[in-house]
């Protein structure tokens, strides 16, 4: 099944309601929704709101009847397939790379941006001039652990790019950029990040937590790299590291992702070098 | 993209190119974590220095250049400048001096000035004053032109006449308006009355001030019995009229007449305090009154490259920061970490730094309050030994921290100093 397009895609999810529905993300704006078991070529639905490039979009995964969508246009838009209009914006005012919704709790999503920052919205807040957004965490800042030195560890603003909710840890969330540290930060302590894992050369455009264990984290970066990482399970005395290196890309590797249904560590990644390797993560941790 | 116009997908091209080029240029702000070296990568758009020297510093009111006017120490300076870059004068096409005292700025001396020395009229000038910082801020606001592509080429400096300049003709009277209002009013108390101030209110003993002045001076002193100002002072002729025998005569200035053998803080303990009977600060704990010029040659490293000159370092990032008035001896310590932060390094990645030493008090409080090592804090001595030409000190301090760096092997340094009415500024330099 192919379906042409008149632009780039920059995102794909699965629809949580119809094993058959798939939406993407589009680079003039739009979300589409597709049902692979049609034939015509065309999208069932067309969603088109977003001014700029759509860059993410995530399906609800608790409630189920609601998808987001992130744009360079600034915003965060939420949407009900059976809707033509979206049901709410959320202005990030900064070109917005990521959207995810909290895999633990209904209504509670994140994104974030350019303007090195991750927002976090509860949906059940009531409405009021903050737009449901409940939280606003410089990526940037220094370390949450770190103790008073003299001198911390301290970072320059830096766009970030990805993000991703881990399926285990509530509250968990890990964010990655232009900086090419990718960071884990909780919810519950927005102070600053828990852990810095740095290894890769250039920006990191896609991280995913692992479906199976809670501390395993999957990237993909410019540096034409997948890097498999622990962040120590939240456990202090377990540093944390960077486990294995995939490094078959020939061109930016830009999509990652854990497989669901085969074995522990399978994993898919694509890049520009116009290809798509699907490999087992245990055969790149030495 | 058929449905685009070209400059959307142009626009989009170059987002995604900042992807890449935000986090490993140099110039740029470079990453936290890879700070050291991101900063020790060499790119084709970093701003280098290729020449840096000075005029050796002599005594205000009696050293060798006491009768030369700021104006002609510069233009030997930009003299020995072009003789030691061999760099084509018409490829320079702005000169930023900064002087502290001369009415007017000496903007229109300066000009004159870069004409004597052989700049043709095509080479801009201007002078400036951020008071002590004026010869960083030269340098720094060269080298941002040169980031921003407004010039090629351009020399930061900065010069100062004390012995014919010095004087209260350098501040107007306040008004009443600036007088009735306190923080303002504290902006003309003198440096050293507050520095006094200072140093009983943030407990800097008599002792610890004696000890650190010593150790500029024998720093110095060794530094120059071993040549090693050699690389940064370039000598000059002057005409000299001996204030004893009222015989004027020309003089070959080679070096720094301040720096004096067989000072000890015991030797230094025996001077009376001169701002206050029960004070700490006398004239060995201090900075020199000073003659003195210098200047820093700025362009790209693919311009240095093209045109064949020697890279000696770059520049990263600088820093200007405000304090009290009053406590405007503490602006080193609020300046440095924030042009640390900027570069993306922490304190103990500095492998050198220039403080200024205004006095003693306050570069020992700010050393001992950012926790640096003493080592690594002016190697070759400082201003209480050699003196402090007070617009000429910001360019000075590039040329003594690049040849450092490069004669012992090290990589990065900072510049800094406290400035009058409360102000600091810091700079990170990397040697090559």
């Amino acid at each position: 099944m192919a379906y042409p397009t008149q632009d780039a895609l920059y995102d794909v999810a699965h629809s949580e309601v119809h094993s058959n529905h798939l939406l993407t993300a589009s680079g003039d704006g739009s979300l589409r929704l597709y049902d692979v078991s049609l034939t015509p070529e065309f999208p069932i639905a067309t969603f088109q709101e977003h001014s700029r490039e759509a860059f993410a979009c995530s399906w609800n995964l608790t409630s189920k009847a609601t998808f987001a969508s992130s744009s360079w246009d600034g915003n965060v838009k939420i949407w009900n397939p059976e809707r033509q209009q979206s049901l709410l914006t959320l202005p990030t005012h900064s070109c917005t790379y990521s959207t995810q919704w909290s895999p633990h709790t209904d209504g509670m999503l994140s994104a974030v941006c350019s303007d090195s920052h991750l927002r976090v919205w509860d949906l059940r807040t009531p409405a009021s001039a903050n737009n449901h957004l409940i939280l606003q965490i410089p990526i940037h800042s220094a370390p949450f652990s770190v103790s008073n030195a003299m001198l911390q560890p301290t970072f320059p603003p830096s766009e970030a790019l990805t993000h991703d909710w881990n399926k285990y840890r509530q509250g968990v969330l890990a964010t990655a950029g232009v900086d090419r540290i990718i960071r884990t930060f909780d919810i519950r302590q927005p102070k600053g990040p828990l852990q810095l894992l740095q290894g890769h050369g250039y920006a990191v455009r896609k991280i995913t937590w692992s479906p199976h264990l809670p501390d395993l984290l999957l990237s993909a970066s410019y540096d034409m790299t997948c890097r498999v990482w622990t962040d120590g399970g939240g456990d202090q005395r377990k540093p944390a590291a960077e486990l294995g290196n995939m490094g078959r890309h020939t061109e930016f590797a830009t999509g990652v992702d854990w497989c669901l249904f085969g074995n522990e560590g399978w994993a898919a990644s694509c890049g520009w070098d116009e290809r798509v390797c699907v490999w087992d993560v245990r055969a790149f941790m030495p | 993209m058929a449905n685009q116009a070209p400059n959307k997908a142009q626009q989009r091209l170059s987002q995604v190119s900042n992807h890449l080029s935000s986090g490993s240029h140099s110039n740029a702000l470079p990453s936290g974590g890879l700070g050291r070296d991101a900063l020790l990568e060499k790119h084709p758009d970093d701003v280098v220095v290729t020449c840096a020297i000075r005029t050796p510093f002599t005594k205000g009111g009696k050293g060798p250049l006491r009768d030369t006017m700021a104006a002609d120490l510069l233009a030997l300076t930009f003299k020995n400048l072009l003789s030691r870059s061999k760099i084509d004068p018409t490829l320079v096409e702005d000169i930023a001096t900064g002087c502290v005292l001369a009415p007017g700025g000496g903007a229109t001396e300066y000009r004159a000035a870069a004409l004597v020395a052989g700049f043709p009229e095509s080479t801009a000038v201007r002078s400036l004053n951020r008071q002590c910082s004026s010869g960083l801020q030269a340098c720094v606001d060269i080298a941002n032109q040169i980031k921003t592509g407004m010039i090629e080429i351009g020399i930061g400096s900065g010069v100062e006449s004390m012995s014919t300049q010095y004087g209260p003709g350098a501040v107007t009277e306040f008004s009443d308006l600036l007088e009735n209002h306190m923080e303002a009013a504290n902006c003309k108390v003198p440096m050293g009355v507050l520095s006094e101030q200072m140093a009983s209110d943030r407990k800097v003993t008599r002792d610890a001030q004696d000890a650190f002045a010593a150790s500029s001076y024998q720093k110095a002193l060794k530094a120059q019995e071993q040549g090693l100002f050699d690389k940064e002072i370039m000598p000059v002729t002057v005409q000299y009229t001996d204030p004893k025998t009222d015989e004027t005569k020309e003089v070959t200035v080679t070096k720094d007449d301040g720096v004096r053998p067989g000072i000890t803080a015991q030797s230094l303990g025996k001077i009376k305090a001169a701002f206050s009977k029960t004070g700490t600060i006398h004239a060995g704990n201090a900075s020199q009154v000073s003659d003195g010029a210098a200047a820093v040659l700025l362009m790209k490293r693919s311009t240095a490259e093209r045109i064949g000159q020697p890279i000696l370092g770059k520049y990263i990032t600088a820093s200007v920061v405000g304090v009290p008035p009053l406590l405007m001896g503490i602006g080193p310590w609020k300046a440095i970490p924030v042009a640390l932060e900027k570069a993306g390094i922490s304190k103990d990645e500095v492998d050198i730094y220039e403080i200024n030493e205004a006095f003693a008090s306050q570069c020992v409080w700010c050393l001992n309050e950012l926790g640096l090592d003493e080592k690594k804090v002016n190697p070759k001595g400082g201003a209480i030994a050699f003196g402090h030409p007070l617009g000429c000190t910001g360019a000075r301090q590039v040329g003594t921290l690049l040849h450092e760096l490069r004669r012992t092997g090290q990589k990065i340094g900072v510049t800094s100093m406290c400035v009058g009415t409360g102000m600091g500024m810091a700079a990170v330099w990397v040697a090559e």
